[in-house]
C-alpha cells in the first residue's frame, strides 16, 4: 500500500510539476508574445542595434501593404519610435517612446486591455500618452498630469515637447513597463519628421521604424517569416524567438525541465519505493523465514521481492497518470492563482494566474521511468531479503 | 535408516555484544520413526535447538549430522535443498501462505521441489485427508482455525516426504481440544506411516504423549528419558 502511494504520488508530482514548469515557460513566452513582442517584427537591419530615428522603413506605406496582404498574418501594427527622455516635477528618466496607431496597436497586442487606469490612446486630442502604473510611480505622476519628453529629431535637432497622460497600463513584465511609453504614432511623426519631410524621402506622417504583426496559428510563425524575407529583402524579419533569444532558449528548456524535475522525482522515489520495500521485507521477516525454511531459495525469494515491487509499481502507475491528467486538465483551464506572489512573478514577466501545460511525451516518460525505477529500487530491499537468514527471520516477531 | 547426531553443539547469539549462550554442550541421537519432546522453560534453547538439528541455523562449536551429511560443509543454498529433502518443518505460527487455499499451501512446497503436476494434486488431496481436512481443501488460513491451521502445515511439512518432522511449540496456540486432535493426528501418522516427529512444547498435556522426553535447561541436556 505504501508502495503504491508513493508511486502514485511520484507520478503525480513529477506530471504536476512538469505541467507547472510548461505552464510557466509558455505563459511567460505568451505573456512576452501577447504584450510586448508579437509573433514578427519588421525592421530596417540596423535599427535594433543603434535604436535610431534614422534608420527609418524605406517606404514603409508599401511594406505594410505587403505584409497586409500576406495570408496567414491576423493583424498589423505600424510604429514610429524614439529614445526619449521623459520628465515630470519630481524627475526624469530614459525610456523608449512607441508610437502607434491604436486601434492597430490593439489588435497586434493587449495594451487597451492592460490599460489600469484612465483610458486607452484614442483618436481625440493632441499628444496623449501612456505610461505604465510602474512609471507614473517614479515620475511621481498621475492620470491627466502633463510630462514632457525630449528626444531628437530626423533632422538631429532636439525637440521638447509635453503630453498629456491618458492611461496607465501594467503588462505584467516590469522591466517593460518601466521602459516603454506610447503615443500616437501622427503626434510622434509630427515631432520627429522635420518640415520639409520630402528631404528624407519620407511623406509627411509616413515614418515608421517598426512594423509588428501577429499570426493566426503560432505554428506557422517561421513559415510566414520566411515568406515575408523573400518578399522584403533589405529588411530584418525576425520572429519572437529571434528577437527575444531568451524565449527561444526557455522554450527549448520546456523538455529538459520536465526530464529535469522527473530525474529529481523518481530519484527521490527510487528511495521512496527502497525505504517502503524494505520495512515490506522486515514487516514479513517471518513469511520469507517460513518459506526459505520450507525450502524457496534465495534465487527465487529475490525475483519474488522484485516483482511484488514491479507489480505495484505497475498497479501504482495508471492511478498517478491519471491524477497527473486530471490535475493538469483542471488547471490547464481554471489556472492556479498566485497573485499573491504578483508582484514578485511580474518583475520576472509571469503572470499571476498559471495554468498548467503539459507535453503528451511527458507521460511516456514518466511511464517508462517509473517502471525502471521500480526496478532499480526493489534490488536492494530483494538482496536485503535473501541475506535474512531463516532462524534470525523467524526468531523476530 | 536415517539418523540425527549432533556432538558437543554450541551455540552463541551476539558472539562480539553481550553473548548468550542459548545451547552449551549437546550430545544427542535421534532417530527415525522417534516421537519425542523437547520440553524445557522458556529460554532453554529448545528453537534453537530444532533450528540447529533440522539445518535452519549453523552451530557455533561442534557437529551436527543429518542422515549421512554434514552440514557445516554445505552452502547456505545447497543447505537450503538438502532441507527441503530431509526435514519438514512445523512453526508455532505464522506458518500458512495467506493468500493460497489449504491445498495450494500444500502443493507449493511440491512445486519448489518440481513435481509434475498431477502427482502434486494427488499428493496433496491425500495428506489432506490424512490429516482430517478432506473437506477443507479450498479454504484460505483465515478461514480456519488454528488447529486446522497447524494440521495444514503438518500435511505441508510431510508432502516432500521428509525423513524427520520437527515442530516449535506446535500447540502453544491452540485450545485442549484442538491439541488433542492434533496429537492424535501426529500420533497415528508417527504409527502407521513411521513419520518422525520431535517436537518442543512446555504443554504436560503433550509431554505425557510423547515417547521421549528430552528437557533441556539452560541450553543443556538435563535429563532424557525414553518410556514405555
Ligand atoms: N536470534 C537470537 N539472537 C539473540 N539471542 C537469541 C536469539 N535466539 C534466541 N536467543 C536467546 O537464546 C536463548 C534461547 O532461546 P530459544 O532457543 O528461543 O529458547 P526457547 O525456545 O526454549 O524459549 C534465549 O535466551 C534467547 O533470548
Ligand atoms: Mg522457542
Amino acid at each position: 500500500m505504501v508502495v503504491i502511494s508513493a508511486v502514485v504520488i511520484g507520478i503525480w508530482a513529477a506530471i504536476s510539476l512538469s505541467g507547472f514548469a510548461t505552464g510557466m515557460i509558455k505563459s511567460y513566452v505568451n505573456n512576452a508574445v501577447q504584450n510586448i513582442i508579437s509573433h514578427i517584427q519588421v525592421h530596417q537591419p540596423e535599427f535594433l542595434e543603434e535604436y535610431d530615428v534614422e534608420y527609418y522603413l524605406p517606404d514603409a506605406p508599401a511594406v505594410e501593404q505587403v505584409i497586409r496582404s500576406e495570408p496567414g498574418v491576423k493583424a498589423v501594427s505600424v510604429r514610429s519610435l524614439s529614445s526619449a527622455m521623459i520628465s515630470s516635477a519630481k524627475g526624469a528618466r530614459g525610456v523608449r517612446i512607441k508610437g502607434i496607431v491604436p486601434e492597430d496597436e490593439a489588435q497586434v497586442n493587449a495594451l487597451n486591455e492592460n490599460v489600469k487606469e484612465g483610458e486607452y490612446l484614442s483618436a481625440e486630442g493632441k499628444n496623449a500618452i501612456l505610461v505604465s502604473v510602474d512609471l507614473a510611480k517614479k515620475l511621481n505622476v498621475k492620470v491627466r498630469s502633463k510630462v514632457v519628453l525630449t528626444f531628437q529629431g530626423l533632422d538631429g535637432e532636439i525637440t521638447a515637447a509635453a503630453f498629456r497622460i491618458v492611461g496607465l497600463f501594467d503588462t505584467g513584465n516590469n522591466p517593460f513597463d518601466e521602459a516603454y511609453v506610447f503615443v500616437r504614432r501622427e503626434d510622434l511623426n509630427r515631432l520627429l519628421e522635420p518640415t520639409d519631410g520630402h528631404k528624407y524621402g519620407v511623406a509627411p506622417g509616413a515614418l515608421a521604424h517598426e512594423i509588428a504583426l501577429m499570426v493566426d496559428d503560432v505554428r506557422s510563425v517561421d513559415a510566414v517569416a520566411a515568406r515575408l524575407r523573400e518578399k522584403l529583402p533589405g529588411l530584418d524579419v525576425e520572429t519572437y524567438r529571434q528577437l527575444s533569444p531568451d524565449l527561444d532558449l526557455y522554450e527549448g528548456q520546456m523538455t529538459s525541465i520536465s526530464i529535469l524535475y522527473l530525474t529529481i522525482i523518481l530519484l527521490a522515489l527510487v528511495f521512496g519505493i527502497i525505504n517502503t520495500m524494505l520495512m515490506a521485507v522486515l514487516e514479513r521477516i517471518k513469511e520469507l523465514g517460513m518459506l526459505m525454511a520450507i525450502g524457496m531459495n534465495k534465487f527465487r525469494v529475490f525475483i519474488m521481492i522484485v516483482f511484488e515491487t514491479i507489480l505495484l509499481g505497475l498497479v501504482a502507475m495508471p492511478i498517478g497518470l491519471l491524477l497527473g491528467y486530471l490535475t493538469i486538465s483542471y488547471v490547464q483551464s481554471h489556472g492556479i492563482d498566485l497573485s499573491t506572489y504578483a508582484n514578485a512573478l511580474e518583475d520576472y514577466g509571469l503572470s499571476a494566474v498559471i495554468y498548467f501545460e503539459i507535453e503528451p511525451v511527458v507521460y511516456w516518460q514518466v511511464a517508462v521511468g517509473v517502471f525502471l525505477t521500480a526496478i532499480l529500487a526493489s534490488i536492494y530491499p530483494a538482496w536485503k531479503a535473501i541475506k535474512l537468514r531463516p532462524v534470525e527471520a523467524l526468531h523476530k516477531i | 535408516m536415517k539418523v540425527i547426531t549432533t556432538i558437543g553443539v554450541t551455540k552463541v547469539y551476539n558472539p562480539d555484544k553481550i553473548p548468550v549462550r542459548a545451547l552449551n554442550g549437546v550430545d544427542l541421537r535421534i532417530e527415525q520413526g522417534e516421537f519425542t519432546a523437547i520440553v524445557g522453560p522458556s529460554g532453554s534453547g529448545k528453537t534453537t535447538l530444532l533450528n540447529v538439528i533440522g539445518g535452519l541455523d549453523r552451530p557455533t562449536s561442534g557437529d551436527v549430522d543429518i542422515g549421512g551429511a554434514d552440514i557445516d560443509a554445505m552452502s547456505d543454498n545447497k543447505l537450503i535443498d538438502f532441507r527441503k529433502q530431509h526435514i519438514g518443518f512445523v512453526f508455532q505460527a505464522y506458518n500458512l501462505i495467506p493468500v493460497l487455499t489449504a491445498r495450494e499451501n500444500v502443493e507449493f512446497v511440491m512445486l519448489l521441489q518440481k513435481r509434475p503436476k498431477q502427482e502434486r494434486h494427488d499428493r496433496a488431496e491425500e495428506l489432506l485427508r490424512a490429516v482430517g481436512l478432506a473437506d477443507k481443501m479450498d479454504k484460505r488460513p483465515s478461514e480456519l482455525s488454528g488447529g486446522q491451521q497447524q494440521r495444514v502445515a503438518i500435511a505441508r511439512a510431510l508432502a516432500p516426504k521428509p525423513d524427520f518432522i520437527l515442530a516449535d511449540e506446535p500447540t502453544a496456540n491452540l485450545d485442549s481440544v484442538s491439541t488433542a486432535n492434533l496429537l492424535d493426528i501426529m500420533a497415528r501418522l508417527n504409527k502407521e506411516e513411521n513419520i518422525t516427529f520431535v517436537f518442543s512444547t512446555h504443554d504436560q498435556r503433550v509431554i505425557d504423549r510423547a515417547r521421549r522426553v528430552i528437557t533441556l535447561v539452560d541450553g543443556k541436556v538435563a535429563s532424557d528419558e525414553v518410556r514405555g
